[in-house]
């Protein structure tokens, strides 16, 4: 049976497209009526907004700064002008901003500040004098830095350096702390950027399971100063929070190309402790933090159905990675329960969703063992706690029913359950790639 | 069939002028802009609300574009779909950093004077209610939104726009459309 969301999104691109109406969706599916209706209604009711156009006279104005700006820095991205060892060639690429740091840290030599300068920058904060200095000898070591693995290292060093930086600052330079935040962003994203780009798929995945492992340490770290920080350090805690987040999902998708089983052990790591922090945060009534490690839950939940689904595509057995999920599922139900007995009223939809998702999650992995005959001892519905309510068990074991009101009569399969998990499996994408800054 | 014809011509001109851009050439990158600044300023603007940070935050996404172009992998997004990304995160950037608030009361400017001043008034008014009610989306929901009924973007691309799969984005959106109720149902219940 297919699930709201997917119903949904159908009957909006027929009526976007004009192939169709709310009112021949709503007949086409008349036990989703009560749900469908109202989502359709607002969906249609989102336009495109009037024709807003810049003005000419900006556009001249903004190109022309444009044209300005990259003529200005063109040298950087010209050839050497004349022939260079092999070596050389890849110092000279690294490109003119990295000549003018390592110009900077020869200079700080020369003038008599030396090694001890340098050095004494090494303990520097953003916004303190010398933390130019520690940046330059960064970049100053970046140079003589060749080959992506030593690089992608080299990188996360740097990151792990940045996160010193934050902790340093949580509670004392609220306004330094967003400089260490956009370096901790530069430097993993150079990271997993160099990592992606290693020919040799071993020596790339030992890469992916670092930058993995290391952000999964990240999150933790940016959990316990997002508990201390002053109030105005936290969104910048969130921040990079965000930044190691995605960071860790993405070097988990690269991994699953090359090793899905070792993507999914590191990908339960993580979902367990994200359940450790909703579980941490809701007994403490920090409401919004737990709110944010159950959505982090239930996104992981997902990527754990897409690292099956990648590990399908590339021809592997899946037997062990479906077992995995199916094992850890049932455990997480319970992890969920008593969350849910704790939850203010407001989160308590949050922790639907994470169940919700988490049976969907089993329901695929059951699945997929039902298929090979590896069911074994694994329950074929995820062991929901007796003490969540009645509907709202219904509401988790029917896929794409969304709100504890559901009635029986609208899904029509009741107990129907994990059997229906469908795959959410969309395309898998790696979902590298999207370089800025 | 011709304006498949057409598309497709003018997605191999992207390519080619992506391909010049990356190995340096402002020209190139030029061309890209006036092809799509458009597009990236009338995101931004539907976002921000004002002329003045609007123009400021457009000419900060070509700039981030070219500084990242040769990171920008073309199987992986298209070019415009990547350009609405970087301007994402830097109006969440704007807000974020600057303590900006959204502007919720301001109408998209209309220019059709021809309508019946009554219809125009009760057409931006609801558009403006539906603006601020999608402004209140979590920052991932919105951009999902956007993408889709906004800039038309297929699902494909906003899927590996944001990096996730098409069934996630699906669920995103699936969520953000019920949470969008329940704002404009309170805004309803307050007026």
């Amino acid at each position: 049976m297919k699930k709201l969301a997917d119903i949904l999104i159908e009957c909006i691109e027929e009526i976007r497209s004009g192939r169709s109406n709310i009112a021949a969706c709503i007949d086409r599916y008349p036990a989703w009526r009560r749900k469908l209706e109202p989502l359709l209604e607002i969906a249609v009711g989102i336009q495109e907004p009037p024709d807003v156009s810049p003005s000419h006279e900006f556009k001249l104005r903004a190109r022309a700064n444009l044209m300005e700006h990259i003529h200005s820095t063109e040298l950087s991205r010209k050839p050497w002008p004349f022939e260079l060892t092999a070596r050389a060639k890849q110092i000279a690429w690294a490109g003119r901003s990295k000549l003018a740091a390592v110009a900077l840290a020869i200079i700080a030599t020369v003038c008599g500040l030396g090694g001890g300068f340098a050095y004494a920058a090494q303990d520097s904060l953003p916004g303190d004098n010398l933390y130019p200095v520690k940046i330059s000898t960064e970049e100053f070591r970046r140079v003589f830095t060749v080959g992506d693995v030593a690089e992608a290292e080299l990188e996360l060093t740097f990151a792990n350096r940045r996160l010193e930086e934050i902790a340093a600052m949580t509670k004392t330079e609220p306004d330094a702390i967003s400089m260490a935040v956009n370096g901790y962003q530069r430097n993993v994203t150079a990271g997993i950027e160099r990592a992606e780009e290693i020919k040799n798929p071993a020596q790339s995945a030992n890469l992916f399971e670092s930058v993995a492992m290391v952000t999964l340490q990240h999150l933790k770290i940016l959990d316990s100063l997002h508990d201390v920080s002053s109030e105005n350090s936290q969104s910048s805690i969130e921040q990079a929070h965000e930044i190691a987040f995605s960071t860790h999902v993405r070097a988990l998708r690269d991994l699953a190309m090359e090793n899905p089983l070792r993507a999914a052990e590191i990908n339960l790591l993580t979902i367990d402790s994200r359940l450790d922090r909703a579980r941490a945060t809701a007994e403490q009534n920090e409401t919004e933090k737990a709110e944010l490690a159950l959505i982090q839950f239930e996104e992981l939940i997902r990527l754990g159905e897409d690292l099956s689904q990648i590990s399908k595509r590339l021809g592997h057995d899946t037997t062990d990675v479906d077992e995995l999920n199916a094992r850890a599922t049932a455990a997480h139900m319970e992890v969920l329960g008593l969350i849910y007995g704790k939850a203010p009223e407001q989160t308590k939809e949050v922790v639907e969703n994470a169940m919700e998702a988490s049976a969907e999650a089993h329901g695929q992995a059951v699945e997929g063992l039902q298929e090979k005959g590896a069911i074994d001892n694994i329950p074929q519905e995820p062991p929901i706690p007796d003490d969540i309510p009645e509907e709202v068990k219904e509401r988790i074991l029917t896929p794409g029913s969304e709100d504890s009101g559901g009635k029986s009569g609208e899904s029509g399969n009741g107990s129907g359950g994990s059997g229906q998990g469908s795959s959410n499996s969309g395309n898998g994408s790696s979902g590298s790639g999207n370089g800025q800054n | 069939m011709h304006h498949q014809d057409s598309a497709n011509a003018e997605q191999i001109n992207i390519d080619l002028l992506i391909q010049k851009a990356t190995a340096g050439d402002a020209n190139a990158f030029g061309r890209l802009y006036d092809m799509h600044v458009d597009r990236v300023y009338r995101h931004i603007y539907y976002r921000i609300g004002n002329v003045v940070d609007t123009e400021d935050l457009t000419q900060q996404v070509f700039l981030k574009a070219w500084q990242a172009i040769r990171r920008y992998k073309k199987t992986s997004s298209p070019f415009l779909a990547w350009l609405i990304r970087i301007s994402h995160n830097l109006v969440v950037d704007f807000y974020r950093s600057k303590k900006h608030h959204v502007n919720l009361n301001h109408d998209l400017r209309d220019e059709d004077q021809e309508s019946n001043p009554e219809q125009l008034t009760e057409v931006r008014f609801g558009q403006a209610r539906m603006r601020a009610a999608i402004m209140q989306l979590p920052s991932e929901q919105q951009q999902v939104i956007l993408m889709r009924f906004i800039e038309d973007f297929p699902f494909a691309d906003i899927a590996s726009s944001l990096g996730k799969s098409e069934g996630a984005i699906r669920v995103i959106l699936h969520r953000a459309l019920k949470k969008l109720r329940g704002i404009l149902v309170n805004v309803e219940g307050e007026r």
